[in-house]
C-alpha cells in the first residue's frame, strides 16, 4: 500500500493575501529574537571555542585529548615499545626513547609527541597499549590553533590530566603501578 | 589679492560653505555605510540566535566586531582584480562607477538639518537646496539601473546578462511605482523641494499629532517603502543578485570593482532611509521642537539656544536614518525571496493599481476640502 499524504493546500485568505499582516507576524518573530539576544547575549548557545571549553557530561563516552597515565611515584606507565606509534593509522605519534639508568629491563619515553593536526581520534593506541599507559579520557577537546606547533602535544601536555596537575588518574594501584626497580 | 576676495565674497563662502558640508556629510554618510556592512552580518546573527562575526582584532581587541569592515576593505583591496578576456573593457570598468556615483550625487539634495548661524553667516544643512529636490531623486535613482546593465553586458557572460535582464526589468517596473507613490505627497506639499517638504511637516494635526507625511500619506509609506526595497535589489526582491545560488550581473567582478557595487547596495539602504525620513517622517523635525524650542501641546515651554535646536534636529534625522537602516536589514533577513513571476505580479497588478488608487483618493480628498 502506498503511503498517500495528503497536503492541505488550502487558498489563503484576505489577509494572508494581502502580504502585510502576515509579515508584520514574521518581524515580530525575528524582532523578538534579536531584542532578546541584544540585551542577553548570554542566553545564545554560542560556546566560543576554543577559549571556552565544551563541558562534557560526567558520563561521556568520548574519546577526548590523550594522556599517558604515571605510576605512584610519577614516573610514565609507558615503556616506549612503540606499538601505538605502529597502530596509529595517522602516524601522529612520535616517541623517543630512553633507558633508566638503574633498570635494564625497562625503556621509558624520553619525548612522546602526538600531532593533533594529524590525528583521528581513533583510540588505536589505547587499544594497541600493553602497559596500559595511554588513554583518551581527559574529557577535553582539543581546540583550535592559530599555529601547527600550537597543535603539537609533548611529554609534558601528555602528563597533565588537569591544567597544570599531573596524571594521577589510574595510579591507585600501588601494585600493578609499583616502579619495579632491581635490587 | 584682497580686491579678488571682496569681489568674490559670496561665491567663495558659498565654495567653502558647500565642501564643509560635503565633508562632514558624506564622510559621516561613508561611515555609517561602512558600519552598515557589519550591522548587516550582526542583526542577521542575533535575529538567528547567533553571536557573529567577532574575531577580527587589531592588538587583541576585537570589540565585538568593529574591526571587520576593515578587514573587508583590506581583503577586498588584496584580492586580484580580474578582468575576463572577452569583456568589453571600457564598459566593464566603468560599470561600477554608474552604480556608484549616481548613488553618492543623491545625498546632495538629502536635508540633514535646518540652518545653524556660523559666524553670522546662516548655513543650509543640506548640500544643494534643488527646487526639484525629488524629480533629481528620480531621475538620478533611474541612471543607477546602467550600472547593473552595463556590468552584467560588460562582462560577456550569459549568467551575469541575466542577472541584468532580471535587474533592469525589476528596476524599471519598480521605479513606476516609486514614481507614482511619490505623486500623493506632491500634492500635499505642492512642492519638490526635499527641504521645503521637511520645512512643512513641521506642523501639529489637531494640535498634537505631528503633521508628518506619514500621517498625510500611510498608504504611499508602505507601498514606497516596498518598492524602496525592490529598487535597491534587497531580499525579498533580491533575486537580481540571488547571492546564495544564481548570483548576478556582477558575476565576473572580483576585488574592489565588486565591493562597489557592494557598497552601493549599502549606500542605497542608507540613501532610502534617508528619503523614507525625508519623505514620510517630517526629515529632521523633532515633534513640539521649533526654532525657540520645545513648546508641548499643553502650552509648556522649554526653551532651548540655537545651536541645541540645530543639534537635536540633525541628531533625529540621524535617529530616523538608523532607525529605517535597521528595519530594512530585519526586514531583508525575516521575508523570503519571492518568484521573479510573482514579484513583477505584485508590482504591476498589486502596487501600481493601489499607486494610482492612492493619488486618486488623495486628490478627491483634497478637492473636498477645497485645497485645490
Amino acid at each position: 500500500m502506498i503511503g498517500v499524504k495528503k497536503i492541505n493546500n488550502k487558498p489563503m485568505d484576505l489577509l494572508e493575501r494581502i502580504y502585510l499582516w502576515e509579515i508584520a507576524r514574521g518581524l515580530s518573530v525575528t524582532m523578538r529574537h534579536f531584542f532578546r539576544n541584544l540585551f542577553n547575549p548570554k542566553a545564545m548557545p554560542t560556546i566560543q571555542y576554543p577559549e571556552e571549553p565544551i563541558p562534557l557530561a560526567g558520563n561521556a563516552k568520548f574519546r577526548t585529548r590523550h594522556r599517558l597515565k604515571v605510576r605512584a611515584d610519577g614516573s610514565p606507565k609507558c615503556v616506549a615499545c612503540f606499538l601505538c606509534a605502529t597502530a596509529c593509522p595517522a602516524y601522529c605519534i612520535k616517541i623517543e626513547a630512553a633507558e633508566y639508568p638503574d633498570n635494564p629491563v625497562e625503556k621509558y619515553p624520553a619525548s612522546f609527541e602526538v600531532d593533533l593536526s594529524r590525528c583521528v581520534m581513533c583510540g588505536m593506541c589505547v587499544e594497541a597499549c600493553p602497559e596500559d599507559a595511554i588513554a583518551m579520557d581527559t574529557k577535553e577537546i582539543p581546540g583550535g590553533s592559530l599555529s601547527r606547533s600550537g597543535l603539537m602535544m609533548d611529554k609534558n601536555t601528555l602528563l597533565r590530566n588537569l591544567p597544570g596537575e599531573p596524571s594521577t588518574l589510574g595510579a591507585a594501584n600501588r601494585l600493578a603501578n609499583g616502579y619495579r626497580g632491581v635490587k | 589679492m584682497m580686491e579678488f576676495f571682496e569681489a568674490n565674497k559670496g561665491l567663495l563662502l558659498f565654495t567653502g560653505a558647500t565642501a564643509g558640508k560635503m565633508a562632514a556629510f558624506l564622510g559621516a554618510v561613508m561611515g555609517f555605510t561602512a558600519l552598515m556592512t557589519l550591522a548587516e552580518r550582526k542583526v542577521s546573527s542575533l535575529m538567528q540566535d547567533r553571536v557573529g562575526p567577532n574575531r577580527a582584532s587589531v592588538f587583541g581587541l576585537a570589540f565585538n566586531g568593529l574591526f571587520h569592515p576593515v578587514a573587508d576593505g583590506i581583503k577586498m583591496i588584496m584580492k586580484e582584480d580580474f578582468v575576463p578576456g572577452r569583456a568589453e573593457k571600457l564598459l566593464f570598468t566603468l560599470a561600477p562607477f554608474f552604480a556608484l556615483v549616481p548613488v553618492l550625487m543623491l545625498f546632495a539634495v538629502i536635508p540633514f538639518g535646518d540652518y545653524v548661524m556660523v559666524l553670522g553667516y546662516r548655513v543650509d544643512l543640506q548640500i544643494a537646496d534643488l527646487p526639484l529636490g525629488l524629480f533629481f531623486v528620480l531621475a538620478l535613482s533611474g541612471i543607477a539601473i546602467y550600472g547593473v546593465f552595463l556590468g552584467g553586458w560588460a562582462s560577456k557572460n550569459n549568467f551575469a546578462l541575466l542577472g541584468a535582464m532580471r535587474g533592469a526589468a525589476q528596476m524599471v517596473s519598480y521605479e513606476v511605482v516609486i514614481g507614482l507613490t511619490l505623486v500623493g505627497l506632491l500634492m500635499i506639499y505642492g512642492t519638490a523641494g526635499l527641504q521645503d517638504m521637511v520645512r512643512s511637516q513641521g506642523g501639529l494635526l489637531f494640535g498634537f499629532v505631528p503633521a508628518w507625511g506619514v500621517v498625510y500619506q500611510p498608504f504611499a509609506f508602505v507601498l514606497f517603502f516596498t518598492a524602496a526595497i525592490a529598487e535597491n535589489k534587497r531580499a525579498p526582491f533580491d533575486l537580481v543578485e540571488g547571492e546564495s545560488e544564481i548570483i548576478g550581473y556582477f558575476l565576473e567582478y572580483s576585488s574592489m570593482r565588486f565591493a562597489a557595487f557592494m557598497f552601493t547596495e549599502f549606500l542605497e539602504i542608507v540613501l532610502l532611509s534617508m528619503l523614507i525620513a525625508t519623505l514620510f517622517f517630517g526629515g529632521w523635525q523633532v515633534p513640539y521642537l521649533y526654532e525657540a524650542g520645545f513648546t508641548l501641546p499643553g502650552g509648556a515651554r522649554l526653551p532651548l539656544n540655537h545651536y541645541a535646536v540645530s543639534a537635536l534636529q540633525v541628531g533625529a534625522f540621524a535617529v530616523k536614518t538608523v532607525f529605517f537602516s535597521w528595519f530594512m536589514l530585519i526586514v531583508r533577513w525575516t521575508l523570503p525571496r519571492f518568484r521573479f513571476d510573482q514579484m513583477m505580479g505584485l508590482c504591476w497588478k498589486a502596487l501600481l493599481p493601489l499607486a494610482l488608487l492612492n493619488i486618486f483618493i488623495t486628490g478627491a480628498v483634497l478637492l473636498a476640502l477645497g485645497k485645490i
